[in-house]
């Protein structure tokens, strides 16, 4: 008994995402079954590692796990083939915030027994589990330190999986397939430049260098990976997990391997809308097979071929004078009226669509009415919503549940949320519109290009600090470093601790130091650093008099601000800093005269630099240099100087 | 007695979970082949049908069809499990119409009788004699032919192939190759066309010629070309359709379109589990489409906006093909009409 049991593949599917990519949709949906095709994204999961010849499956949910136990619960009773020959356990803990949480909570609770699977539920493929793992087996028997095998499906540089998502860059041992280089940017950042250790090279017989390859967000583990989650605590995704491996091999004693899927095989995450779309038509075009948008179903055929890969259910009407033109999906009992044109367009069940409609690009979940005259094209539109007549809806748009939009509205990369969900009148639901300016830039930047896809930029949000979310939101998307962004936000972290418990400054300089070599900070980044983690601690984002407790705050890090502000190139770092903060912090629009006051008063910053400085933001054409306060500012300093000239 | 007019069974769970465990299997390719699925069909039925709590034939008969229905459902592009569900059913009738007829003559039923029988002496239920012992046997005479079937098919090899001759087949297929090497003592030469799975081409081609046989591989654009100097096509289908046409894997019918212009006799190895009472107008099959990487990489740039289209099957009229052989012996396709009423009960074409 105990060694068929030990033979039994087992996969460990971890069910959320940790990010905000599919934000405000995945507020009210757990990413499990989020619609795919037409299908949930946990349906494919299951069938996939059915098919792959996984036995027993562990679902580790973080968030919604009722619900994914509901599902669970509902597809056993209806007999889906995976329930029969495959044992699925759903875990629920709502403590785990990152993946590395998940993964420490699998050790301690001892749920794997020795090589696992591991996975998100945002992977769609068609390998065969088993036999990938049989692989990984053998690469052990030859290195026994190997802890993780990656798979990654290789494909042109230029395709859209790549384009769309942050590109990876990988060198390996050519004859052994060992990871020695794992490096993930993002592919528009103009400074593509990517560093390869010369000793990489020399120690290696052999070198891959692959630039063009997908992450599957699959691996094939070792019994070693929880524990070495469980020892290092501060590995919080899988890449932190796979950088650790790589930075520390010798000291953590583990190495990883990599391994391309074949031709055949089809694998991709999705990690983001564009994502999404993409794999959506993949599946319409049958390269997932045997996935498909029928995977779920005992029953096939039901949905009716209509060439052009074109598809409907055979309870949905159409009418004689409307156009699908390409990879269309219809629902059951969905109808679509007179004249419409559809386009690359997933529709779900019991919609109404009406006259002269436009849909193309777009993904429409169950019971959406759409009005006539209506033009959507490249948007999101979650369950029950009603779009009334001649609507305009671009660029991405996300409309949550329950929304109705009003008649002749005008919509281009907004997210309309369903305000109010409590609220009894539904219909009526207050909508609430940001603009969304960041996906306009994008989509006038692309525009030249075809129109597919939801032109939302990814947003990269590291969950290593999603913890925290006031500070997370306190440091908007900047081009600073891995390093120095952690740096940052630990001098951040020491000085609000220590303004909260009024540490003495001695013990808060000697932590700001450690934290210093501990990242390999340079000085004149230290002082730069300190400044502006001063002005974007936490308090600050609450307070409602921001200049009091600014100057609370300085006052309080005088000790500080006097070990690092010395001499005229640290006050010129200092500067910089309050320039930087009073940018990007809003909290401090419009106060950066008076903040440079306060530093005045304070000694910190003389006079000599201030002028300086104030010509090199003249020179540089920043966006403070018109600000009122601060013209005010220097006008009042050129005075003063002035007066003090005229009284010598 | 027509259950096809009657409302479809609900099946018990223990059976239902039976089927949902073969239907599985079958998807998840433990089970390849159609001899496979055709074997594991029969012992599914077996099961079901002995699980049965005394019942009469018209029970028996909706359980089966349910359950044969069910199996239709999940898995429209096996249609060799519906065939086989035709079978036992056909068997069902059969033992019932003996039955009701009180006839002492004993279980064998022939084409006479069957032609003979007098409509009037359908319509009498049987008495409440068990059925199962006789569908048991007749099941077990069914599992029997499945077993002989490929080498009642290849023991006719020698009557086909002769020495010194050209022979083409298309593509990889089991009973094909176990056809052309129950001939291998006839010297005779074959050109294997490789379908789109190359390496399975390749691989026969290379058990074949480990048999002794003289093997060429060439491309399937070549085949037009070569057609001129084959003197046989010999191939495996995936079914025999109703008017003698052949449901096949996709490449074929541009290899009987040249033998056709040159004269050439194809011959379709078919073994009775593929007969189909099925017309060309079933759109589920011809419009089933295969996986695109087949035909190209899904690598490229373009792989995500291009529309591959990549055809599962393709149908070959009856006029392109020359001879069927069956486990009975040859046939030519006009009579494959004859078979499909001798196999089956016209009441179960539709299950």
């Amino acid at each position: 008994m105990e060694s068929s049991k030990e033979n039994i593949v087992q996969a460990v599917v971890i069910m959320d995402h940790f990010n905000n990519n599919f934000s405000p949709i995945n507020k009210t949906k757990p990413m499990a079954l989020f619609s795919v095709a037409g299908v949930p994204l946990i349906d494919y999961v299951l069938e996939s590692l059915l098919l792959g010849g996984v036995g027993e499956t562990i679902l580790f949910c973080c968030q919604d796990g009722p619900k994914i136990k509901e599902y669970i619960k509902k597809c056993t009773n209806e007999k889906v083939p995976w329930s029969l020959t495959m044992d699925v356990q759903v875990i629920m803990s709502e403590t785990c915030q990152t993946m590395g949480d998940v993964m420490r909570e699998i050790d301690a609770a001892g749920l794997v027994r020795g090589y696992f699977i591991l996975m998100g539920v945002n992977s769609i493929t068609n390998i065969n589990f088993a036999a990938l793992l049989e692989q990984h087996k053998v690469i052990c028997k030859k290195d026994k330190e190997a802890a993780m095998t990656l798979i990654y499906k290789k494909v042109s540089w230029e395709h859209p999986l790549i384009k769309n998502d942050k590109a990876l860059f990988l060198a390996a041992d050519g004859k052994t397939n060992k990871v020695l280089i794992h490096e993930k940017y993002k592919t528009k950042s103009n400074d593509n430049v990517l560093q390869l250790p010369l000793d990489c090279v020399l120690s290696h017989s052999e070198v891959k260098l692959h630039h063009n390859l997908v992450d599957t967000n699959i691996a094939l583990c070792s019994p070693s990976v929880p524990p070495l989650f469980a020892d290092n605590f501060d590995f919080q995704t899988r890449d932190d997990f796979v950088n650790g491996i790589l930075i520390n091999e010798e000291i953590l004693a583990s190495t990883l391997y990599y391994t391309i899927l074949k031709d055949t095989q089809y694998a991709a995450a999705i990690t983001n809308w564009k994502t999404y779309q993409i794999v959506c038509w993949d599946i319409l075009h049958y390269w997932t097979l045997p996935l498909s948008i029928e995977t779920g179903s005992f029953y096939q055929n039901n949905y009716v071929f209509m060439g052009n890969h074109n598809f409907r259910k055979t309870s949905s009407k159409l009418s004689r004078s409307c156009t699908l033109i390409e990879d269309v999906l219809i629902g059951a009992n969905t109808q679509i009226c007179d004249n419409t044109t559809v386009s690359k367009t997933m529709i779900g069940n019991n919609c109404e669509i009406g006259n002269n409609v436009t849909l193309i690009g777009s993904h429409i979940m169950d019971n959406v009415v759409i009005k006539e005259n209506c033009k959507i094209i490249n948007s999101f539109i979650d369950n029950k919503c009603i779009i009334e007549s001649d609507s305009i809806l671009e660029n991405g748009t996300i409309i949550t549940a329950n929304v109705n939009i009003k008649p002749k509205s005008k919509l281009k990369g907004a997210v309309i949320e369903c305000s109010e969900i409590d609220n009894n009148e539904k219909s009526l639901g207050k909508s609430t519109s940001e603009s969304g300016t960041e996906w306009e830039n994008e989509s006038e930047g692309s525009g030249g290009d075809e129109f597919i896809g939801f032109d939302k930029e990814w947003s990269d949000s590291e969950s290593c600090y999603s913890s925290d979310s006031s500070v997370q939101s306190s440091l908007p998307e900047s081009p600073i470093p891995e390093d120095t962004n952690i740096f940052l936000q630990e001098v951040i972290d020491s000085l609000a601790r220590g303004y909260e418990e009024k540490l003495k400054c001695d013990y808060l300089i000697l932590e700001i130091n450690s934290s210093r070599y501990a990242y390999n900070i340079q000085l004149h980044e230290v002082n730069f650093f300190v400044i502006r983690a001063m002005l974007s601690m936490p308090i600050l984002i609450d307070s409602k008099s921001v200049l009091v407790t600014v100057k609370d705050i300085l006052k309080f890090f005088r000790p500080i601000l006097s070990n690092y502000i010395k001499t005229k190139s640290s006050i010129m770092d200092c500067l910089r800093a309050v320039e930087e903060s009073c940018i990007k912090c809003e909290w401090l629009d419009g106060k950066a005269g008076q903040i440079v006051h306060l530093l005045y008063e304070f000694d910190v910053v003389d006079e000599d630099s201030l002028l300086e400085w104030y010509d090199d933001l003249k020179d540089n054409e920043s966006l403070l240099v018109n600000q009122t306060s601060l013209v005010k500012f220097f006008e009042w300093l050129q005075e003063a100087s002035e007066e003090s000239e005229e009284s010598d | 007695m027509a259950p096809s007019e009657g409302p479809v069974k609900e099946l018990d769970e223990k059976c239902v979970e039976m089927i949902v465990k073969y239907v599985s299997e079958i998807r998840s390719g433990k089970l390849d082949g159609s001899i496979k699925i055709a074997t594991a069909t029969v012992s599914l039925l077996e099961q079901i049908i002995s699980d049965s709590q005394n019942p009469t034939a018209y029970e028996l008969c909706s359980t089966v069809r349910a359950v044969g229905r069910q199996i239709v459902c999940a898995l429209p592009q096996e249609l060799v499990a519906a065939n086989i569900v035709r079978r036992v059913l056909r068997a069902i009738r059969d033992e019932q119409r003996a039955h009701a007829n009180q006839s002492s003559e004993g279980a064998g039923e022939s084409l006479q009788r069957l032609v003979l029988a007098a409509p009037h002496r359908r319509a009498t239920i049987g008495a409440a004699k068990d059925l199962r012992e006789p569908i048991r046997d007749f099941i077990s005479e069914l599992s029997a032919e499945l077993d002989s079937s490929t080498s009642a098919i290849c023991s006719q090899a020698c009557e086909h192939v002769h020495a010194d001759e050209l022979i083409l087949t298309y593509g990889a297929s089991s009973l094909a190759e176990k056809f052309l090497r129950a001939a291998a003592s006839r010297r005779y030469r074959l050109i294997l066309a490789e379908s789109c799975d190359v390496k399975e081409s390749h691989a026969m081609a290379a058990r074949l010629s480990t048999a002794g046989i003289n093997v060429t591989v060439v491309s399937s654009a070549a085949v037009g070309v070569l057609m001129s100097r084959v003197n046989k096509v010999v191939v495996g289908v995936v079914a025999a359709l109703a008017g003698g046409a052949v449901l096949s894997r996709a490449g074929l019918h541009a290899v009987t379109v040249a033998a056709h212009h040159y004269s050439v006799p194809v011959i379709a190895l078919a073994p009775l589990y593929k007969l189909s009472p099925l017309h060309a107008c079933e759109q589920h099959h011809f419009n089933a489409l295969a996986a695109p990487h087949t035909a190209m990489p899904y690598r490229s740039k373009e792989s995500a906006v291009a529309h591959v289209v990549a055809p599962r099957y393709d149908f070959v009229p009856p006029n392109h093909i020359t001879l069927f052989i069956t486990n009975l012996g040859g046939s030519s396709p006009s009579y494959i009409y004859r078979l499909l009423s001798e196999l089956y009960d016209p009441n179960d074409y539709q299950i």
